[in-house]
């Protein structure tokens, strides 16, 4: 489904990507830990579309290169991202937001859009699911959200937009155990032979309740290590530095 | 300039029907103003433009004819559709039609007025120029605890059989004590290359409230100028919401003198601006008595070669204790080549007030608009979004639904 070859990326002149490979299949969950610093949401950020990287080497998604679509093509095809830092958005309602987004992927896959008491119900079907305080919607986006308020606005956008790859930029820092679990049981909801996950994060701990197919260690830019759950906690274990 | 509007003026108020009195004092303003002539960038007022060569660039040479003697058909499709409104209805400068037909006959007045001498004193020349030209003024009174019914809107237009004329409209309002005005401007121009001075004055008497919502929406080539005077007796309301978008150069001026305690104003606006468009917002706040508020909230988005200047005044004399003084001014910038002129005036000589003033400009977030784009949403639907998004919590400022909602609609705004 996604497969990066030989990715590199600079930004100001500074190296972040030196040489990353990644193959996921369909129905894979890949999670990738690594220091802050690592490049992780740099990753991220380029799989997503986000100008102003120098990047060489291969990104294709399903057989297509990446590189020659924009960033809201890749949505459109089914790549998501659920961002660290969530940006707020004034004066644009949650409600708003969503529809236009869900329609625009719907539109762009040939699907019928959804009127507004459609979207209603499926939203607010939704929110339930995770949890989300539904008055939320009617706000603007993301502002005055708290941390993990915005976190779980992430995972019900996931939620609606239903996408084949989902990446998680470290969507449980900083969450409570509770909203962890919230954020694991939308991941799991969603999980299935075609959908697959990139799952970037800090702890293992979200790994007890996602259970990755790999574990992938990012150090200096590229992939230093990888294997199944048992590496997350080798890694939680002993730290960063015994990999180098 | 000088024998041709002596020429112009004799031949508009030839026929005009206006007594040999009020034809003389007129005379006077004109002599005053071809003294001063248009107002140049050495003025605070005008240091951000000069209004001669924008006449020069734009129009070319001005005619101060207007034809006063024989009517203009009105064109009822550019009356709001959806909203019940009393009408005045300006065609070419010339009032075509007054209609106060939802209200109660005996609450209003109105009644053709004079100039009056004192007003020869003004340092504005285009308000000399104005009362020069204008025709019979009128001046709308609403009653003591009189509360129209139903906005007012006066229809400033014209028709394309004029081009390089000045054009002038001039009103005078009185609002006695616990009365109440909903006032909409509405811009509307078949013309081009004209130059439209409109120059109002307001009287709130005490407990009395305002609201004029200006609008220039349509696209335009004529240059306009708009100066309200209000004066406000104790406890009045005044709101003044700016819709400036739609002429090539469009400069409102709001003087306002809080003149009675408690008395409070507010000035909202929004500058939405595309393709060498130069649109200003001049306001001076004159705080003169104690506990009175002013609120100033302006916000430009600004296209390839276009520019805005906020010009934004609070003075408060030493009399003018518990002054509430607020501005703040934002911009976004679409492009390298607009430009935004923010220049905030505090006049302060009184020592308890709370006075804050800020402004800022800067481009489209584009982190913003990747989050946006991520989701799906196309380059275009991404910067639609964040901008109206930006002009949401002024347009959230007008404090009448019914306006909200027309000035959401025509600005495209969605629910
Ligand atoms: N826009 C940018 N300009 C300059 N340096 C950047 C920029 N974005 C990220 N970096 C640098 O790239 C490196 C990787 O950042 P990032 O991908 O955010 O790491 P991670 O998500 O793994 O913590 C860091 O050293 C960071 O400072
Ligand atoms: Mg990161």
């Amino acid at each position: 489904m996604l497969k990066i070859n030989n990715l590199s990326a600079n930004i100001e002149n500074k190296s972040i990507l030196k040489g990353f490979s990644l193959n996921i299949k369909p129905g894979e969950v890949h999670a990738i830990m690594g220091p802050n610093g690592s490049g992780k949401s740099t990753l991220s950020n380029i799989l997503s579309g986000k100008k102003g990287y120098e990047v060489t080497g291969d990104i294709l998604f399903e057989n297509k290169n990446l590189f020659d679509l924009e960033t809201e093509e890749r949505a459109h095809i089914g790549i998501f991202l659920a961002f660290q830092y969530p940006l707020e958005i004034p004066g644009v309602n949650t409600n708003i937001f969503l529809k236009t987004s869900l329609n625009a992927i719907r539109k762009a896959r040939g699907e019928k859009e959804l009127d507004a008491i459609e979207f209603l119900k499926l939203v607010k079907e939704k929110a339930k699911e995770l949890k989300f305080d539904e008055e939320k919607l009617s706000r603007q986006l993301n502002v005055g959200f708290s941390g993990g308020e915005k976190k779980k606005n992430e995972i019900l956008q996931m939620s609606m937009l239903a996408p084949k790859l989902s990446i998680l930029d470290e969507t449980d820092s900083g969450l409570d155990i509770d909203a962890l679990k919230i954020v694991a049981d939308g991941v799991n909801t969603l999980r299935n032979k075609e959908n697959s996950f990139l799952i970037i994060t800090h702890y293992q701990r979200l790994l007890d309740y996602i259970k990755p197919d790999f574990v992938h260690v990012l150090m200096n830019g590229k992939i230093i290590k990888s294997g199944g759950p048992e590496l997350a906690l080798e890694l939680e274990k002993k730290g960063y530095e015994s990999f180098n | 300039m000088n024998e041709q509007i002596k020429i112009d003026f004799e031949k508009t108020f030839k026929t005009s029907g206006l007594s040999e009195t009020d034809v003389n004092l007129k005379k006077k303003f004109l002599d005053k103003f071809i003294l001063n002539g248009f107002p140049n960038r050495k003025l605070e007022n005008w240091k951000f433009s000069d209004i001669n060569q924008i006449i020069h660039k734009n129009i070319g040479e001005l005619s101060f004819f207007s034809d006063y003697s024989s009517s203009n058909k009105i064109d009822t499709s550019v009356f709001i559709d959806g909203l019940e409104h009393n009408k005045i209805v300006f065609i070419n400068g010339r009032v075509e039609k007054i209609d106060f037909s939802y209200e109660d006959d005996e609450k209003i007045k109105l009644n053709e007025t004079s100039e009056t001498e004192s007003e020869i004193k003004s340092f504005n020349s285009l308000v000399d120029l104005n009362n020069a030209f204008s025709s019979k003024i009128y001046k709308i009174s609403i009653k003591k605890d009189y509360h129209l019914k139903k906005p007012l809107v006066i229809y400033n237009t014209t028709n394309n059989k004029i081009k390089s004329k000045s054009i002038n409209i001039r009103l005078k309002f009185e609002l006695d004590q616990n009365s109440s005005l909903r006032l909409i401007d509405y811009n509307n121009h078949q013309s081009e290359k004209n130059f439209i001075n409109i120059f109002y004055d307001f009287e709130l008497k005490k407990n009395s409230i305002l609201k004029n919502y200006k609008i220039d929406n349509d696209h335009n080539k004529n240059i306009g100028y708009s100066f309200n005077n209000i004066n406000q007796d104790e406890n009045s309301f005044s709101e003044n919401f700016i819709l400036s978008s739609g002429s090539s150069f469009f400069k409102n001026e709001i003087n306002c003198n809080l003149n009675g305690n408690y008395s409070s104003a507010f000035v909202n606006g929004i500058i939405s601006l595309m393709n060498d468009q130069h649109h200003e917002i001049r306001t001076s706040i004159n705080h003169l008595v104690e506990n009175t508020k002013s609120y100033q909230l302006i916000k430009s988005v600004l296209g390839k070669d276009s520019k805005a200047v906020y010009q934004g005044k609070i003075f408060v004399n030493s009399q003018a204790q518990k002054t509430d003084g607020y501005q703040l001014s934002k911009a976004i910038l679409l492009d390298e080549s607009s430009e935004f002129n923010a220049k905030p005036e505090l006049e302060i000589y009184a020592d308890d007030v709370k006075c804050s003033h800020g402004s800022a400009s800067g481009s489209l977030d584009e982190n913003s608009i990747f989050y946006l784009m991520s989701r799906g949403l196309n380059y275009r639907q991404s910067k639609e979004l964040l901008i109206n998004g930006f002009m949401l919590d002024v347009i959230d400022k007008i404090t009448d639904p019914e306006v909200k909602n027309l000035v959401k609609n025509m600005i495209g705004l969605k629910e």
